[in-house]
């Protein structure tokens, strides 16, 4: 991939399945250990995963920024009855985290409910979906290859 | 352009039932047309609100129920966006009216949420929210709601015990419909009491998974002047989508809705302070204090206060008596149905027909139905007494 292609409005042969402006792109730099999101070169608004325009303003002015993968939480709650693929993991909590770029991102936190406060202070991991022990029959043919990220408390 | 009017209504029983989805508009098709001609004689076009081909592994509910009614080669589909899938086919019905295009359009939705048990619904009611990472991560319906009465607990005065009111209000508001899934009251304790589903809402704070049927006959006045029924206006439609993920929400502001309220309210001519009774998307409580502010009732942080008589609340605070059917909560929630019971609720109080629960001279209402989580999608519309 070209590197104008890293910054929007993107062309139509820049939409593929390697650019990082696509999920496939997103999943494949997220596997490797890197966080990414749109970044409005405009208005400043944080979009994750990466797409092609920004819903603060309409722009398609997007680049693609590396986000931090410390952050803190916003809002939180357990999941007692959830969708029967992360059965084995229930109850799960999950919480919405604002990064330290204040980006953020939904996901599952690795402590129990009772650990988790407005403000705890977590880092992400980004995980194989069978190691966590979420069902495989959940994927769908292109998400089988896709990790799964969660956040520990640090 | 031609008004938009509610010329009749009808519904099936909520709740638990032997009927299948197709059966469920038999039921609420039969009262609306009763005494009146054949839905043939009258339907141009039929909406149908539905939210998941899951239940009952079917799509195609526009062909069907169309069908089902007698109506030959009808123009006729399904519209969705999860719950609000029955106020879109009355804004459809509504657009077509008023364009001129049609002279009766049925709006209709319904669901048989029951046919894959608790956990058909579970998982047919997630695929409303986003994929990749957060329906990867385990998220349910009451999760995603969670995130945000969590958040709207820590940021305002509001308590557990005061969104635990609000499921009380509406089971005593049920009490008094026949059209409610829940006839019986609950007290403050038993709701704070009842089993976590996700901290801090509890079961009583969650509508109920519901099978139901809605029908309502959306005609110009010519039409409904011929049916020689009682009809109220359709004055105000306002839609508005917002984001899919909750990591891109504010989580104590439902901008979509009130852009849609705001949207409706123009379009009406009238103010959050003209509404007399308003029906808001009540999927869990804390969605009626969201809802309350969003529609320009209440000042920010006192949406809980739909609980106390108008006099009691506080300064800011408009007269508006919210959910008198019972809401989600215990009318019931029906999902492709449930704009439409919202209708219905306010065609009643329009027409003087609601019984106990009756709002004196009440002239106008809001009906604020929503998808997805909270105001993914916003479907609102001003109901106004015809002839006014």
């Amino acid at each position: 991939m070209t590197e104008e292609s890293l910054t929007g409005p993107l062309a139509p042969e820049d939409v593929t399945s390697d650019s990082l402006f696509t999920l496939p792109g997103f999943f494949d730099a997220l596997a490797e250990g890197q966080l990414l999101a749109a970044r409005c070169m405009d208005c400043g608004t944080h979009l994750m995963p990466p797409r092609p325009a920004c819903y603060g303003c309409g722009s398609r002015a997007v680049e693609i920024e590396e986000q931090p993968q410390t952050g803190t939480v916003v809002s939180y709650t357990a999941v007692y009855r959830p969708p029967s693929p992360f059965a084995d993991l229930a109850p799960v909590t999950v919480a919405v985290v604002e990064l330290d770029s204040g980006a953020r991102l939904a996901g599952r936190v690795t402590a129990p409910l009772e650990a988790v406060e407005i403000g705890s202070a977590v880092e992400l991991r980004v995980r194989d979906p069978a190691e966590v022990g979420i069902d495989p029959e959940m994927h769908l043919s292109y998400e089988e290859e896709w990790p799964v990220h969660e956040f520990a408390l640090r | 352009m031609p008004q938009a009017h509610i010329a009749t209504v009808g519904t099936s029983p909520v709740g638990r039932t032997d009927l299948p989805g197709r059966d469920l508009f038999s039921r609420a098709l039969a009262e609306a047309f009763e005494g009146l001609p054949d839905p043939a004689e009258v339907v141009d076009a039929v909406y149908v609100g539905a939210q998941s081909e899951r239940y009952e592994n079917q799509i195609m509910q526009g062909t069907l129920l169309a069908e089902w009614a007698g109506l030959n080669n009808c123009p006729a589909e399904r519209v969705e966006a999860c719950a609000a899938a029955g106020a879109l086919a009355l804004k459809n019905a509504v657009r077509d009216v008023r364009a001129g295009v049609h002279d009766a359009v049925l709006a209709c939705g319904v669901e048989k949420m029951t046919a894959g048990g608790t956990e058909g619904a579970t998982n047919a009611l997630a695929a409303a929210f986003e994929r990749a990472l957060e329906q990867r991560s385990g998220i349910t319906a009451p999760s995603q709601y969670a995130l945000l009465a969590r958040r709207y607990l820590h940021e305002t005065d509001a308590t557990e015990e005061d969104l635990a009111q609000i499921a009380v209000k509406n089971h005593r508001n049920a009490a008094a419909n026949p059209r409610a899934m829940f006839d019986h009251e609950v007290d403050v304790e038993t709701v704070l009491e009842s089993d976590p589903v996700a901290p801090p809402l509890k079961l009583y704070d969650c509508a109920p998974v519901s099978d139901g049927s809605a029908a309502v006959l959306v005609a110009n006045p010519e039409t409904v002047a011929d049916l020689g029924t009682e009809a109220v206006e359709v004055a105000g439609v306002g839609t508005a989508a917002n984001t899919l993920a909750v990591a891109e929400r504010d989580l104590t502001y439902v901008e979509g809705a009130e852009v849609a309220a705001g949207r409706a309210y123009d379009e009406a001519g009238v103010e959050p302070a003209d509404v007399d009774v308003a029906e808001v998307h009540d999927a869990f409580t804390v969605c009626e204090a969201l809802l309350a502010e969003a529609a320009g009732f209440a000042p920010e942080g006192t949406g809980v206060e739909t609980v106390r008589e108008p006099g009691e609340r506080s300064s800011g605070w408009t007269d508006v008596r919210v959910n008198t059917s019972g809401g989600l909560k215990a009318r019931g929630h029906p999902i492709g149905a449930t704009g439409l019971f919202q209708a219905v609720e306010a065609y009643e109080q329009l027409t003087g027909r609601a019984g106990d629960r009756q709002v004196q001279d009440a002239d106008t209402a809001l009906l604020v139905n929503e998808g997805g989580l909270a105001d993914a999608h916003t479907a609102a519309h001003v109901l106004r007494r015809a002839g006014r």
